[in-house]
């Protein structure tokens, strides 16, 4: 049994229908990367999965259960099993790194604060910025504020993490240095959903590449197999505009 | 003109002035405080409360920035009185400048609230934050930050213009006390002249504590002067 279990998911803006039926599977301990053309709706995806966006139709299931996001405890409930990064990092710009990641842990879930703190300083020291644990967003660069998201997410300590293009807002010489700590937690067994256009990486990293097309899956499989035998015509379209640059 | 200056009896009355002076300084802080904390309110519902609950706030901003905070006062002064209700001057002064402080206040922090990222209010919601506390921690820190200057500013309006008010309801702040002593002894121009002076001083203490609390409290990059 998956993990998470996304089945005929419809979500729409007002009347703009934006997924038109997803269906999704994801193994723990696997990574899935999720490509496809801009405006395909795989941020949307996302969006829906930690309950931003409420879904008209279809089912989530994780850990075989299902998840009602219509109720608010149940949407807290999954927000406690899933993290998700950003593309443009969204750190909170009036607290300091430390802070940054230790706010949630122990303001909203309670959790110990000497343990959340140790936590912390362990998560920041392994994406390289020990020494910035009391600086302020304003002053790192996009590459490290990335990194420091990244410690947020993991901070809760999630079952899954969404990571949406979190290298794209990037100067091309700080992208690395995310896709170090990214490339660590695949390694580690992390389980993670991963929106991103650097096809070397996600041939790299991704167990299973899903591909989407105007809101919904038109390919799904092994990186090899979708990257360079792809079954569709849009998918070949797609791919061959994106790995000739 | 002809007019010699005689301080001796005003430095006579230093020790009164003074205390006026301290009246309106507290006032002045009690009244922004309230204010703020109305204006915090009342822009969180401004933004996010239902329809009815948005036209009350427009209501009561629309009503209170246009009209002179002297006739509010002497609403709840006069006007309150001639329904039974009588509260004393002090009192009336501060719930008038609380309420008006609050209105003006509610249009500095909704434009606060407009300006907060999007993105830094959705990272928080899937963090698990509520809406108050999304409020708390990443709203009302980003307004103290981003409009401390326009807050800092209106706080000496009130300080200086609005507690003045209390001058014509017998309020013994520092106008007030000056007036009542200047009444007897008709010294109005030294005792004003020394007024002016004290009220300087007060702005002066108030935006120097302000512009040290803003850079110790939100990072705010201000000048002291
Ligand atoms: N807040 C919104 N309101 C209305 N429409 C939206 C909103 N966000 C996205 N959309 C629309 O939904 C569709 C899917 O958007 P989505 O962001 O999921 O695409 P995407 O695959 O992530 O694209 P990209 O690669 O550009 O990030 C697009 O047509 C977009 O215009
Ligand atoms: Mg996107």
């Amino acid at each position: 049994m998956p993990h998470l279990e996304v089945r005929d998911v419809v979500a729409r803006y007002g009347s703009h229908e934006v997924l038109s039926g997803v269906s999704l599977d994801v193994d723990r301990g696997e990574v899935v990367a999720l490509v496809g053309p801009s405006g395909s709706g795989k941020s949307t995806v996302l969006r829906v999965l930690v309950g931003l966006l409420q879904p008209v139709s279809g089912s989530v299931r994780v850990g075989g259960q299902a998840v009602d996001y219509r109720s608010a405890g149940q949407v807290r409930a999954i927000r406690n099993r899933m993290a998700i990064v950003f593309q443009q990092y969204n750190l909170f710009q009036n607290m300091d790194v430390m802070r940054n990641v230790t706010l949630a842990p122990i303001r909203i879930k309670r959790r110990d604060r000497r343990e959340v703190e140790t936590l912390a300083v362990a998560l920041l020291e392994r994406v390289g910025l020990g020494q910035k644990l009391h600086a302020f967003p304003d002053e790192l660069s996009g590459g490290q504020q990335q990194r420091v998201a990244i410690a947020r997410a993991l901070a809760l300590r999630p079952e899954i993490l969404l990571l949406d293009e979190v290298t794209s807002a990037l100067d091309p010489e700080l992208v690395n240095e995310v896709l170090d700590v990214i490339r660590d937690l695949a390694r580690e067994g992390m389980t993670m959903i991963l929106v991103s256009h650097e096809m070397a990486f996600v041939r790299e990293v991704a167990d299973r590449v899903v591909m989407m097309d105007k809101g919904q899956v038109i390919e799904s499989g092994p990186p090899a197999e979708i990257l360079d035998a792809p079954r569709t015509e849009r998918a070949r379209e797609f791919f061959g505009k994106i790995l000739r640059h | 003109m002809n007019y010699t200056f005689q301080f001796g009896v005003v430095w006579r009355d230093l020790g009164a002035l003074m205390d006026g002076a301290l009246v309106t300084f507290q006032l002045g802080l009690l009244a922004f405080w309230g204010g703020a904390l109305i204006g915090l309110a009342g822009a969180a519902l401004k933004t996010f409360g239902p329809r009815p609950v948005r036209a009350l706030v427009d209501t009561y901003v629309v009503f209170l920035t246009n009209t002179p905070a002297l006739i509010q006062i002497y609403f709840l002064y006069f006007g309150l009185a001639e329904f039974r209700i009588r509260w004393s001057g002090e009192f009336c002064l501060l719930l008038g400048l609380t309420l008006n402080a609050g209105a003006y206040l509610t249009m500095i922090m909704r434009a606060g609230f407009l300006s907060v990222r999007r993105a830094e209010m959705e990272a928080g919601e899937v963090l698990g934050m509520t809406r108050l506390q999304q409020i708390s921690y990443i709203i009302a820190p980003h307004i103290a930050r981003t409009i401390y200057p326009a807050l800092a500013n209106f706080f000496i309006v009130i300080l200086v213009m609005g507690t003045s008010i209390g001058a014509v309801i017998g309020v013994d702040e520092l106008t007030g006390t000056a007036i009542t002593l200047a009444t007897v002894n008709y010294r109005w121009l030294e005792y004003f002249t020394v007024v002016a002076g004290l009220y300087i001083v007060l702005t002066l203490i108030a935006s120097v504590g302000l512009a040290l609390f803003g850079r110790w409290a939100f990072r705010v990059k201000a000048r002291v002067f």
